[in-house]
């Protein structure tokens, strides 16, 4: 079937991550005809959500080819559950225990096998900011169309060695018996203070402050500890060390996305992260691009094709040409490109599933728990804390990522802390505990590296892997610089017609056109 | 123009050239577009028919041309209400290719999604696939079964209002949630309306 490919584009796109899809999406929507390539039979690479049989075929890849070891490394599963079922006991007490709560199931991995398909667990786990760069592209390009969202109910902090709550909105920081009323109005103006600076005043306000860590501006302006680990652990995402404009600035970008869609300034995708990709792909494929999956490419060249430069590819034996190849960093042929470590460290994550929520509520949770760094050497840790309700998981479970900058590697920068809120020991499910069990656990560490193309070789343009960050601003970003390099002038995503604006011609051969005032073009009018 | 009690995500899936956009352009447009190559340009069409006297807006998405390598998105399946398998019943590949088909619904589209088999190409001379073969094979997978003409516009109009009919027994009796113009247009079954569920828009 794949020998009916055509051969002649003019962007060829190699790999279904995020940046490489928006790049995709982006030049079909301007008709370029763009061809979209995965080596994988998945979309997403490793911007993907696997269901629980897919992240097995996911983990032995990992630890038995080492060429994929070049992305992900350090891989720890382990299971604190039974592989069958046990007998099931106390049979014929209505399922309920003696203080009349429902009896919790006794997970087996049989059943994880069982259920398989209810899992859809995130490689990369990220939220979306409510007006971050990600939502209003989303928005103005019509591509929101195709995904759904839940809101992050609430946001926590660890304190005190225990879970606090985060009040975020003036509500939640009126509603708070955690703080004095002095305190409250001390975080009210600095909180809307910091709102109201436009980027002059920011400059301006805070130009002593450059060399100085944002703690030291917290502690400046008055506020007492506990504010201060809300404001900078919690709220900024930060550690003691972190520079105080950027702080600033991420206390600005939370505080600016609050009040949009719930309590909190976070969304997350239905069904996991890895929706996104296949969203922009799925604009790609309706303005014409084609799709393949399946379909690795073994080499990239140039050759002068009627005085024109074109990129050569191979891809089982077959040559594909076009002006220009957008590459995902793991697909591109070894010769090809020469990585160099970016900036900022690598990743360490860990996936957990347990029997509970971290911190009952009374509506299932979605949670942002930022964790400060539990010793010095470490970074702040990010944790995510998904249910059943957004497509993760079975009922009676819960999905729980953790994601930090690597120091050591994965399972030693992030066990302390998962220790912190998790039973870990493998005890009996039905035992009570103020903590969750632990059933399952996933550690890896994740490079993050840039690359640039070998000398000699024009138009082809690199897309990084996944990122640290919390939001996928990055993605966005280089998605955009790459559209604009290929398309320079062109618009980014304009927005894609709604149905009901495609008016049919017939006998047309091209592409409906995009008729914005006309109406009753649905033909739903008798 | 916004005033339907429910709203319905139906999904096509099938090889290409088993003639998936013509059966939606009949039903929504009561045309048939000649000739057609793959699809381009085509999202999803909308159309809103009338059940006992309710308003029911059906969104019926196409595969925008991914079936042609079989690299539709697992995202195309979510929420959907009701799914239709297309095969050309004078093109035996096309029927052949059925079991894969089966396997990816199972995969990725809710399992309780309304299935419905269809031989579409009535009209065509040289038949390959008989009826009841086609009728077994729905049967034996538990799935509804009609023969279409997109051409003739035969079967067409019941194909769809029959899945109307059924959705909203289905809705009746379960109490899905109503279609709440506020959440936006996807709004599925196994998200719930409501607290904390949200659409961009």
């Amino acid at each position: 079937m794949d020998d009916d490919l055509p051969t002649d584009f003019q962007v060829i796109v190699v790999g279904t991550g995020l940046v490489e899809s928006i790049v995709a999406a982006a030049c079909s929507r301007i008709r370029k005809n763009v061809l979209h390539l995965d080596s994988r039979d998945h979309y997403g690479g490793l911007w993907a959500s696997h269901n629980f049989e897919g992240l097995q075929k996911f983990i032995k890849e990992i630890t038995t080819d080492p060429s994929r070891q070049l992305q992900v490394y350090n891989l720890i599963e382990k299971w604190y559950i039974p592989k069958e079922s046990q007998e099931v006991k106390q049979e014929g007490e209505d399922g309920k225990t003696e203080d009349g709560k429902e009896a919790k199931k006794v997970w087996s991995q049989a059943d994880f096998a069982s259920e398989y398909r209810k899992f859809n667990i995130d490689m990369t786990p990220k939220l979306l900011f409510a007006r971050g760069p990600l939502v209003e592209l989303l928005i103005s390009s019509n591509i929101a169309r195709y995904a759904e969202f839940r809101c992050v109910t609430r946001v926590l902090t660890w304190m005190s060695d225990k879970l606090m709550p985060v009040p975020c909105s003036r509500a939640d920081v009126f509603a708070t018996e955690a703080v004095s009323i002095v305190e409250k109005r001390m975080l009210m103006k600095m909180l809307t203070s910091i709102v109201g600076y436009n980027e002059e005043e920011m400059d301006n306000e805070f130009k002593d402050w450059t060399d100085k860590t944002f703690q030291e501006y917290l502690t400046h302006k008055g506020l007492t500890p506990n504010l201060i680990h809300y404001v900078l652990y919690a709220i900024a995402g930060g550690t003691n060390a972190m520079p105080c404009l950027e702080g600033v600035r991420e206390c600005k970008k939370f505080l600016m996305s609050l009040g949009r869609y719930g309590n909190t300034p976070f969304l997350w995708p239905m069904y996991g992260s890895g929706e996104l990709p296949q969203c922009f792909c799925r604009l790609c494929a309706v303005f014409g691009g084609v799709y393949c999956l399946n379909r690795p490419i073994d080499t990239v060249e140039n050759k002068t094709v009627d005085d024109k430069k074109v990129v050569v590819i191979e891809s089982k034996s077959k040559t594909l040409t076009c002006d220009h190849l957008v590459l995902g960093i793991n697909e591109g042929p070894k010769d090809l490109l020469s990585q160099e470590h970016s900036d900022s460290s690598d990743i360490s994550r860990a996936v957990f599933i347990t029997n509970g929520t971290i911190m009952s509520s009374e509506k299932e949770p979605l949670t942002l728990l930022r964790f400060p760094p539990l010793n010095e050497d470490n970074n702040a840790t990010t944790v995510l804390e998904v249910g059943p309700a957004t497509g993760s998981c079975p009922k009676g479970l819960f999905v729980v990522y953790f994601i930090t900058n690597k120091v050591v590697d994965a399972e030693t920068d992030l066990m302390p802390y998962a220790q912190k809120i998790f039973d870990m020991s493998g005890g009996e499910q039905t035992e009570a505990s103020d903590k969750p069990k632990c059933l399952w656990s996933l550690f890896y560490n994740v490079k993050d590296t840039s690359a640039t193309v070998r000398d000699g070789v024009e138009g082809v343009h690199v897309c990084a892997g996944p990122d640290a960050g919390l939001d996928f601003d990055r993605a966005v970003h280089q998605a955009e610089e790459i559209f604009k390099k290929i398309c320079p002038g062109e618009e980014f995503l304009p927005r894609a017609p709604d149905p009901e604006e495609i008016v049919f011609e017939d006998d047309v051969t091209h592409g409906p056109e995009f008729q914005g005032e006309q109406e009753d073009a649905d033909g739903d009018k008798e | 123009m916004e005033d339907y009690k429910f709203l319905f995500k139906v999904v096509l899936v099938g090889n290409a050239g088993v003639g998936k956009t013509c059966l939606v352009r009949r039903f929504t447009q009561g045309l048939f577009p000649p000739g057609q190559g793959a699809t381009i340009g085509v999202d999803f069409m909308i159309k809103t028919v009338e059940v006992d006297g309710e308003k029911v807006k059906l969104q019926i998405w196409d595969t925008a041309g991914q079936e042609r390598f079989r690299s539709i998105t697992q995202s195309y399946y979510r929420s959907a209400h009701a799914l239709i398998l297309v095969y050309d019943i004078s093109c035996q590949p096309t029927f052949d290719c059925l079991p894969d088909w089966l396997r990816e619904i199972e995969e990725y589209a809710n399992n309780k999604v309304l299935r419905i088999l269809v031989g579409n190409k009535t009209d065509r001379e040289d038949r390959e696939i008989p009826r009841h073969i086609g009728e077994d094979f729905a049967q034996r997978h538990g799935m509804y079964f009609l023969e279409t003409s997109a051409k003739e516009a035969e079967n067409v109009e019941r194909l769809f209002m029959e899945i109307a009919v059924e959705l909203m027994e289905q809705a009746k009796c379960k109490e899905l949630p109503k279609y709440d113009g506020s959440l936006g247009p996807i709004n599925g079954k196994t998200s719930s309306v409501g607290d904390g569920s949200c659409c961009l828009r």
